[in-house]
């Protein structure tokens, strides 16, 4: 059982989740279906449970163990529930059609990742916390780059449901910089983070609903009424 | 007995109750009883918090998690007191949008926004805005006093929350895209502020003591300021400058005020850009005292003269072009947001002060000009100029002179109270070498002068045919209260105020006994 307890082990663990929770990120940009999008973001949600899980363990930090369950509840299962039963009642739309076609999207969600790659450069200092401290040199990378991408993904989608996805997706990214600088904030301040997190999607949902309702589509840029 | 820390708790839990309250309540009379005595009560105990403050300094609850010190102090009476005058004049514009029909379902345009399960009859909107607003009001006084910055951002998230669906009070087409961007802009802005928090947090978190829930308290943040790490410091005060400030509704990252401002029901405009605009200002407040404390008062100051600046050559055009009065004052408080900030970016004791002071000053003077143009726009039902041909002063005489002496002061005409902040800035910017500053401010001050006097000018002078409205007894109180206030202020600030407000700039600068 010793290599368990290795803390190389627990490192190349984290990164390995990280780099498959940027590859979800990735493959949320580039898919078209909306369901397949919600499913994506969820696990995407429940791997960065099992990465907080990880860093808990090694650190011996109890309190993530917390956050970790909370997230797992509240982003891997409730919220992609909200959102599809939204979807069902919804209708039709199932598409994205974002602004820009998915090959370019993609090459752009690369370019972003190596910003964040340099942008976490500075954080990273080995030779002041050594050890089983370092562990998540890359998640921090990879956070800021789900940051990025999430707000390229607010700019490049029309549809109103997709800007909550993406709006989920910086959210995340806040959750993977927090585990990995930190290891995780105060939990009180987690738990206020979820709450705002579950209650702001059930407000966007009903206001796409009542979009969807009003203006017999969910594309954000026919609202044009309000200028200057 | 009671200790006295206590009215923190009790100052939390009376709005929240009065929101419980609402929320089951069916009549209107109870609900608009709930709410006006929710917010005296409110009031009252601001004054408490703002008397135990000034007799014994900063005072904190369960261990620190809520904390007041003067600043908060001062925030959450000037909050209080704007929830108060409009919380009195929501029941007078509620019953006439009853009366006039306006709450109806099928009012301006609405196309089948009633369909979502739950019945959008005139009750329910009423019940909905009377639950509502505490809750609003709630939030803002949570930001104030949680001493924890990740619950303080947790209260600002809250506030658009519970504000979302007061901006789609009317539920039409166009409210609904107010709503949303409202909420999208919102949500991105805070995202970026707690990315802030975030490595704030990080960059206290190796120092003794600052472990777990007390490490992201500001109190114990501020002391140990000099010692936070200066890299993430320098990332983190940028973030949530764009956070809070998207929240403030700096340029560029305004676009949401607008558009809310002039689809919500009046007096919660009024609170959105009074009250709310305080909160997300005093959020600022907190991380520029840390950033200077950390990187000296340079950086943060230089990027927030330069949104604060560019805040305010933005809405300087749109307010000369502007065609309908209620985005006239959104641009207007955009405008505010801009001078308050620069006020803060040239800091120093004046720079300090006059950011107090104009505080003060705009939240009397802006939620005056909101009731007024609510009061305008009950009457004849349109917020655009050229619907209204001239004439308001002698259809409504009250609102139309406290319109237009609300207008002066807040253009910042002597003898008004504005004149004095916005002349300190202009003064302090000058005294401390900011030329550049301090001549834009002039020059986008005096454009804005120009464009509001026009615009006001048209709307209130010239003759009419129209018939002299009668006096209404819950709006026109409060506007005649609060223009009273507006015009006494000018002259006399009453002395513990005037202490409050020193001790709240003292704050800033970091010399508050205590602190």
């Amino acid at each position: 059982m010793h290599t368990l307890q290795d803390p190389e082990f627990g490192n190349k663990m984290v990164t390995l989740m990280a780099a498959l929770v940027l590859v979800l990120q990735i493959a949320m940009v580039a898919q078209r279906w909306i369901v397949t999008n919600i499913r994506i973001f969820a696990a995407q949600s429940i791997l960065l449970a099992a990465i907080a899980n990880t860093i808990a363990y090694y650190n011996h930090a109890p309190h993530i163990y917390a956050a970790a369950a909370l997230t797992f509840l509240a982003k891997g299962i409730l919220v992609p529930i909200v959102l599809e039963r939204l979807v069902a009642r919804i209708g039709i739309g199932r598409e994205i059609e974002p602004i820009l076609n998915a090959p370019l999207s993609i090459v752009i969600s690369g370019g972003l990742t190596l910003v964040g790659y340099v942008l976490a450069e500075p954080f990273y200092r080995p030779e002041e916390s050594p050890g089983a401290a370092t562990l998540g040199h890359n998640a921090l990378a990879v956070a800021i780059s789900l940051f990025l991408i999430g707000f390229f993904m607010m700019i490049n989608r029309r549809k109103a449901l997709t800007q909550v996805l993406a709006l989920l997706c910086l959210e995340n990214g806040l959750f993977l910089a927090a585990i990995s600088l930190t290891y995780g904030m105060p939990l009180i301040v987690e738990l206020s983070v979820l709450f705002d997190v579950l209650v702001a999607v059930l407000v966007l949902g009903i206001l796409v609903y009542r979009i969807r309702e009003t203006f017999e589509s969910m594309d954000v840029s026919r609202m044009r009424r309000l200028r200057g | 007995m009671i200790p006295a820390q206590m009215i923190l708790a009790f100052l939390l839990a009376v709005p929240l109750a009065a929101c419980a309250a609402c929320a089951v309540s069916r009549r209107r009379p109870v609900l608009e009883a709930v709410n006006v005595s929710a917010f005296a009560l409110t009031f009252l105990l601001a004054l408490a918090v703002a008397a135990q403050v000034l007799r014994s300094g900063a005072i904190s609850l369960w261990n620190g998690f809520l904390y007041a010190d003067s600043l908060s102090a001062l925030v959450i009476l000037l909050n209080a007191s704007a929830a108060l005058a409009c919380s009195v004049y929501a029941v007078g514009y509620l019953r006439e949008d009853e009366r006039s029909g306006a709450l109806d379902d099928d009012a301006g345009g609405n196309t089948g926004v009633s369909n979502t399960g739950v019945s959008n009859t005139g009750g329910f909107k009423l019940r909905k805005y009377y639950a509502l607003t505490p809750l609003l009001v709630f939030s803002m006084l949570l930001v104030c006093l949680a001493n924890n910055l990740g619950v303080m951002w947790a209260g600002v998230e809250l506030t658009t929350l519970a504000s979302v669906f007061l901006v789609t009070f009317y539920g039409k087409v166009t409210s609904l895209e107010a709503a949303w961007k409202y909420a999208i802009i919102g949500g991105v802005g805070l995202s970026m502020a707690l990315f802030g928090t975030l490595l704030t947090y990080y960059a206290g978190h190796k120092l003794p003591g600052s472990d777990g829930l007390a490490g992201l308290n500001w109190s114990v943040l501020v002391r140990q300021a000099g010692q936070l790490d200066k890299t993430s410091m320098r990332m983190a005060f940028v973030l949530v400058l764009l956070g809070y400030g998207t929240k403030a509704g700096l340029a560029p990252m305004h676009t949401w005020k607008p558009d809310a401002y002039s689809e919500a029901p009046v007096p919660t405009a009024a609170i959105l850009s009074t009250a709310l605009m305080n909160c997300a200002i005093y959020a600022l407040v907190r991380f520029y005292v840390l950033t200077s404390r950390c990187l000296g008062a340079e950086y943060p100051g230089h990027l927030l003269l330069l949104l604060g600046i560019f805040s305010m050559g933005i809405s300087a055009p749109f307010i000369l072009v502007q065609k309908n009065f209620r985005r006239l004052l959104a641009y207007h408080t955009i405008e505010h947001a801009g001078i308050m900030l620069t006020a803060l970016g040239v800091g120093g004791p004046i720079g300090s002060l006059a950011l107090m002071l104009h505080m003060t000053f705009h939240t009397v003077a802006k939620s005056a000009l909101f009731l007024c143009v609510g009061n305008i726009y009950q009457h004849f039902k349109t917020d655009l100029f050229q619907r209204i041909k001239g004439g308001v002063l002698r259809v409504m005489p009250l609102a139309g002179s406290a319109f237009c002496i609300a207008t002066l002061a807040i253009v910042g005409m002597p003898p008004f109270c504005l004149f004095q902040s916005e002349f300190l800035i202009v003064g302090a910017a000058f005294g401390t070498g900011h030329l550049l500053t301090g001549a834009l401010f002039l020059l986008f001050g005096t454009t804005v002068f120009a464009g509001v006097a026009l615009h006001v000018n048209e709307l209130v002078l010239g003759s009419t045919e129209e018939a002299r409205t009668g006096w209404y007894p819950w709006r026109d109180t409060s506007i005649l209260v609060l223009v009273v206030i507006l015009i006494a202020i000018g002259f006399w600030l009453p002395a513990p105020l005037l202490e409050l407000v020193r001790r709240a700039a003292l704050v800033v600068i970091g010399n508050e006994a205590g602190g």
